[in-house]
């Protein structure tokens, strides 16, 4: 029996986010959530390793926030959790994020697909993936809708912008999973209870043969700004619904639009 | 010999990183993986272009060999299309390189020896800016830049025989639809999203786009889960952008990810049962209301208009 990795971030939900008047962003009392596509990415897991025989486990890169996750991530049916704790991780890029990956998964050992999402929900710079691969020196396949395995190799679906490709990867590899590829279920009570008793593995970068300097961000952030999107806002009211459409039709008539 | 490299398996938007890069007033080299390729991005000016020969269809699969070659000619910044295989190819390219990387920057600026660059976060609720001043992967939206082709240039070329990754190979190409929809080039847009209720009433939702002459577009949940549109015909971060002078819609919430990427549209028009949606923020025009009802009310006066 081997390993399938799932990765996730543990990032700040968009919903929380809080826009202060000089346009700064205020994420101090937004809450954690495991990021979206990141639930597919251990549903997918998950069901490989029913396919296989593996044994599902979930790894993550967090501060001690992060520590919240594990049981969330458990819930969705891995057998363990694996968390690098460092609060380097709050200024991780995905230079820094890939590096501490790949390292806790050379650790853990004796795996065979590592699944990733194609982006976080907070940078979704869908670099983490394909970096780690590069890193563990194992093949990647991006833009993942359909897994197969088949002797010694995954067969993925990819989605390109003008069809579909289908490839072989020698295993093991990583592959990046797009939403499409399953439908997570909400975990149920009981699964929720099981999953505070699943082991957990946390690693100190230390002993992943990491130093702090390692995990630095390689390219230096110097704004951090909300996006102001200015428009009329105008809402068209009137008595009854075609008095509405009316105002609206004359709007855009005189917007020169129609 | 420092300077920028570029790669794009749409030829179009290899020309126009190509121009890009240049403003740097660095040195320009391409990499194709044609030799055909080379001749046609030769016309764009870039000062040297390297044709990489191998066996692999997969231009993801060239990764370590870019990698390599920026590394021994001490280049200073690999830059990338934002397709899917551009995508992978920079981000496997950086974790090769152990460099930082930018995705999807929606502006770079070229300074003496560093670069601002800007992208959005948080579904593109927030700008992001950052300064590169070291080797670093950078990839760019590059559908909407234009690519400027320059005359009487020396471009020198050179032809390498690499190794190529052969751990991932190609089984099969399945085409996409041949009705390609072109919603970045429409000049108005109908969107709907997960307020209409049945496949059905698409019917009425294409009679309003008709009286209008405008394409039909989505959300997400419209044609990746429900799969009523061909996924071509999302809007939003992770689908298309569009830049009409009216975009309309009937049924979005309008969540962050799905208006970025409708910002650059001249007029937004919403409709939607409930006011505190936040796309009635996002527009410049909205109705509150039940889109059952003002869809034919609208295709009534549009047709008397
Ligand atoms: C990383 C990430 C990337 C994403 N990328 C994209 C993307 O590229 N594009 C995208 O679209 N989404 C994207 N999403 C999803 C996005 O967050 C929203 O969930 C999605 O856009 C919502 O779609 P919707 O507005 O159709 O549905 P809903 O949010 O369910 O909204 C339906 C709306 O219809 C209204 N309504 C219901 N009935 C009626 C009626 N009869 N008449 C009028 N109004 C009615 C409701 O009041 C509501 O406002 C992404 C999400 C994540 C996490």
């Amino acid at each position: 029996m081997s390993r399938i990795i799932a990765c996730y971030k543990w990032v700040a939900d968009e919903a929380d986010l809080k826009i202060n008047p000089d346009m700064s962003v205020d994420l101090s009392k937004a809450k954690g959530k495991i990021s979206d596509y990141d639930k597919n990415a251990i549903e997918a897991a998950v069901q490989m390793a029913k396919i296989t025989g593996d044994e599902a486990v979930t790894l993550t890169y967090g501060s001690k926030k992060a520590k919240l996750s594990l049981k969330d991530a458990l819930s969705r049916g891995p057998a363990e959790g694996f968390w690098v704790n460092s609060e380097k991780a709050e200024q991780a890029d995905g230079a820094a994020s890939s590096k501490a990956l790949a390292a806790a998964i050379n650790k853990i050992g004796d795996y065979q697909l590592i699944i990733c999402a194609e982006g976080a929900s907070d940078t979704f710079a869908r670099q983490v993936g394909p970096s780690v691969a590069a890193r563990l020196g194992i093949p990647c396949v991006s833009s993942a809708i359909k897994l197969e395995f088949c002797e010694n190799e995954v067969k993925v679906s990819r989605k390109l912008e003008n069809g579909i490709e289908i490839v072989a990867a020698q295993l093991p590899a990583v592959v990046c999973i797009l939403p499409e590829i399953n439908r997570p279920p909400i975990p149920g009570l009981k699964a929720v209870l099981d999953a505070g008793k699943k082991p957990t593995r946390e690693y100190k970068i230390e002993e992943l043969g990491l130093v702090e300097s390692d995990l630095s961000a390689r390219t230096e952030t110097i704004e951090f700004k909300a996006y102001v999107m200015n428009r009329k806002n105008i809402v068209l009211d009137g008595e009854t619904a075609a008095d509405q459409v009316k105002a609206l039709v004359g709007s855009l008539k005189k917007e020169g639009i129609i | 010999m420092p300077g920028i490299y570029v790669y794009s398996d749409n030829m179009k938007q290899a020309a126009a990183l190509i121009g890009l890069a240049a403003q740097s007033g660095k040195e320009v080299c391409c990499i194709t993986l044609d030799s055909n390729q080379a001749n046609e991005l030769k016309q764009y000016g870039p000062d040297r272009i390297i044709i990489l020969n191998s066996h692999s269809p997969l231009p993801e699969n060239y990764a370590g060999i870019i990698a390599e070659l920026i590394k021994k000619e001490q280049g200073e910044l690999f830059l990338a299309a934002s397709t899917v295989r551009g995508r992978e190819l920079a981000a496997k390219t950086a974790g090769y390189l152990d460099c930082g990387m930018v995705s999807d920057a929606e502006s770079l600026v070229f300074e003496d020896e560093r670069i601002i660059s800007s992208r959005l976060m948080y579904g593109g609720s927030v700008v992001q800016k950052a300064v590169i001043s070291q080797l670093a992967v950078v990839t760019v939206p590059a559908d909407n830049l234009e690519a400027v082709k320059k005359e009487n240039v020396q471009v020198s070329i050179v032809s390498l025989e690499v190794q190529a990754d052969p751990r991932v190979r190609l089984i099969e190409t399945l085409a996409g639809k041949k009705d390609k929809i072109d919603l970045a080039a429409a000049e108005k847009v109908v969107c709907v999203g997960m307020g209409l209720d049945k496949q059905e009433d698409m019917k009425m939702v294409e009679e309003l786009a008709q009286v209008l002459g405008a394409e039909i577009a989505c959300t997400r949940g419209i044609a990746e889960e429900r799969q009523w549109l061909p996924v071509e015909s999302y809007i939003g971060i992770s689908g298309a952008k569009i830049k009409p002078s009216l975009y309309i819609s009937m049924g979005v919430s309008g969540q962050v990810q799905h208006v970025v990427g409708i910002r650059d549209s001249k007029i937004i028009t919403a409709v939607d049962t409930n006011e505190k949606a936040p796309i009635i923020r996002a527009a410049d025009y909205s109705i509150i209301g039940d889109m059952y009802e003002i869809i034919p009310l609208l295709i009534e006066e549009l047709k008397n208009a």
